[in-house]
């Protein structure tokens, strides 16, 4: 009977219900939504950062991610890359040779980074052969084939076919190395510092210029599970943390995507705690009016032999049976919004996060959990909400309630 | 009919009315025995409601003490008093005040639903009563849609459903007119003759105190007269 009583009262004004329903609807709503677009962020920053070119993990010497002389190869280089070819965690690799040097053409001079790939495996492993806008992705059939950047191009005056002199310095001598190439692509990243200061070769061509043998300075790898990356205490990282190489996941390699995970996260808490604090003032609100307004009915019910813990329950009906209706509101509009956005997305194309160019759109993941844990938060809370009005009410002498007659 | 149902010694009650104290009884003794149909009356401010608040443990006393069916109210905590009032008092308000979002059957079996009555029995009871009331096939109707009359027929019968010993009605024929109430009264008097119940009134309508078997006037916070017919 008294939840009857707390469901019918609750439509007695209809008005307000449906304002207080749906405000919790909004921000219930607005707290599945947020859930799902913050899902989908750790979902893509780190899918774009290791897609691009980072990859999940990175195996180098253990000195080289400290000091990058271009003397500080890969230990066992053909060793490592069976053992990585037989790792049952692993997708796909590829071996990079990475130096510092310069590039110049007729018109100018600058410092750049040199990067000897292995075309092949290298697209399976970042997004080089996507982004060439001009000519065309290495192939390995010409060793003086060379592919930069928009910027760099810009910069330096060249176009496609034109002669640029690569300078590297070598291993061990540390003589100055030159080798003249053609510009046979033309890439854009979307990122101004690799579209402005990087330049791939071959890797054979590398190992020849930089003076290295054959071998690399990085093999990049993709894991079968992404989650893998995350999870360090498994054998992969110590099989390939010895012999005086070092594996790395993305997670070390730029801590700042993990930062930005962490600032999202404290932002959607943020978040939360404010719509949460209005859906429990908006109840308050709601509740402490019904019972203003309905004081003298609360004194006859306590006239009529209801104890105040009846009354109590009443009140705390009352706030459960409002946020039922505000969950049902809320849930129908969290998952409306956030079912059409993940088909909509949001385009921040252009944007760089972290020198991380966002190419794709952001697409909020919905997960069951959000339609669990939010509408449950908000009934709990809700209810506990409800407490202090309905203790109020409990507390009300019945004679004070119904002071203006009996 | 001998039996004491309401006793009151001495009582006083002094409220604090933005710091100046009011004294709205002011030593009241008072001895109603089961089965009376009395009258309490008196002017407006003369004390009637404070004291009716006073003896059905709705309020406490500055001062005395009260019975009701030979046990003392200011022994009893606040949840016994609720229980007390469950079980031994009906009461019946001017505005009715009856639940609107609940049906006439619901109302009335609200206080069985207290009590812990099962549903068969509190079902048959509340059709009895309504029986009785002469609201026969009124059950699902909500209050709002009764007229006047009617809801304080169904006031009546929720008062009296539980059988208290005691029904406590403050001005019950106010919002009505005058045949309305002389035939709720008819009413509530041949309930009082068959059941027993014991009724008392605050009121200022005549036409309760004409059927009044004992009339109580009530002035400046004490008894000036109670006249037994």
């Amino acid at each position: 009977m008294i939840f009857k009583l707390a469901w019918r009262n609750l439509f007695r004004n209809k008005r307000r219900t449906i304002i207080a329903g749906i405000a919790i609807a909004i921000g219930l709503g607005a707290l599945i939504f947020l859930d799902a677009i913050y899902t989908g962020e750790e979902v893509l920053l780190p899918q774009i950062a290791t897609s691009t070119f980072l990859g999940e993990a990175q195996i180098t010497h253990e000195q080289y991610r400290v000091r990058q002389t271009v003397d500080l190869t890969i230990q066992d280089f053909d060793e490592t890359l069976g053992m990585l070819a037989e790792n049952p965690y692993v997708e796909a690799f590829t071996a990079r040779a990475q130096a510092f040097g310069t590039i110049s053409s007729a018109r100018d001079v600058r410092g750049i980074s040199i990067y000897g790939i292995v075309p092949e495996t290298e697209r399976k492993m970042s997004i080089l052969d996507e982004v060439m806008v001009e000519g065309e992705y290495l192939t390995g059939d010409n060793t003086r084939d060379a592919i930069i950047g928009t910027k760099l191009a810009e910069i330096l005056g060249v176009s496609l076919g034109d002669r640029i002199v690569l300078s590297a310095a070598q291993a061990i001598s540390g003589d100055i190395a030159q080798e003249l190439f053609r510009v046979s692509g033309i890439f854009d990243f979307g990122d101004r510092s690799m579209n402005s200061g990087t330049v791939f070769i071959g890797l054979d061509v590398a190992q020849r210029l930089l003076g290295i043998g054959e071998t690399a300075h990085t093999i990049v790898l993709k894991f079968l599970d992404t989650n893998y990356s995350r999870d360090t205490t498994t054998a992969f990282w110590s099989d390939f943390s010895k012999g005086g190489n070092v594996a790395v996941s993305w997670v070390q390699i730029m801590p700042e995507i993990a930062t930005i995970d962490e600032m999202m996260l404290i932002g959607k808490i943020s978040m939360s705690v404010i719509l949460m604090g209005v859906v429990i003032f908006v109840i308050l609100n709601t509740l402490f009016m019904a019972l203003y307004e309905r004081m003298f009915e609360l004194g006859v019910l306590r006239a009529l032999g209801t104890r105040p813990i009846g009354v109590a329950k009443l009140l705390m009906f009352e706030a459960g049976a409002l946020s039922i209706v505000g969950i049902v509101f809320g849930v129908t509009l969290g998952f409306t919004i956030t079912a059409l956005m993940t088909h909509i997305g949001f385009d921040f194309s252009g944007m760089e996060f972290s020198g991380i160019a966002l190419r794709e759109k952001l697409y909020p993941v919905m997960k069951l959990y959000q339609f669990i844990i939010y509408p449950v938060g908000v009934f709990i809370f809700t209810l506990i909400v409800g407490i202090y009005p309905a203790v109020h009410a409990a507390r009300i002498a019945p004679s004070k309630a119904m002071r203006k007659t009996m | 009919m001998s039996e004491k149902i309401i006793v009151t010694e001495d009582v006083k009650k002094t409220y604090d009315e933005n710091g100046v104290p009011v004294e709205a009884v002011r030593g009241v003794d008072l001895t109603i025995k089961s089965g009376e149909f009395s009258a309490l009356v008196g002017p407006s401010g003369s004390g009637k409601t404070t004291f009716l608040n006073l003896i059905s443990g709705l309020d406490t006393p500055t001062a005395g003490k009260i019975w009701l069916d030979g046990k003392p109210l200011s022994e009893m905590s606040g949840r016994e008093l609720s229980d007390f009032r469950r079980d031994n008092i009906g009461f019946i308000f001017q505005a009715y005040n009856l639940i609107p979002v609940l049906t006439v059957e619901e109302n009335i079996e609200y206080i069985m639903l207290l009590q812990g009555v099962p549903k068969e029995e509190r079902q048959s009871r509340v059709a009895e009563i309504l029986e009785e009331v002469g609201l026969g096939g009124f059950e699902d109707r909500l209050p709002p849609k009764l007229s006047g009359g009617q809801q304080q027929r169904v006031a009546v019968a929720r008062a009296m459903v539980a059988k208290p010993s005691i029904i406590l009605a403050d001005e019950p024929t106010a919002n009505l007119d005058s045949k309305t109430s002389g035939a709720l009264l008819d009413m509530m008097h041949e309930l009082n003759r068959k059941t027993g119940m014991t009724f008392l009134f605050s009121t200022h309508d005549q036409i309760v105190i004409d059927r009044a078997e004992r009339v109580i006037t009530m002035r400046d916070g004490v008894i000036a007269r109670d006249e037994v017919r």
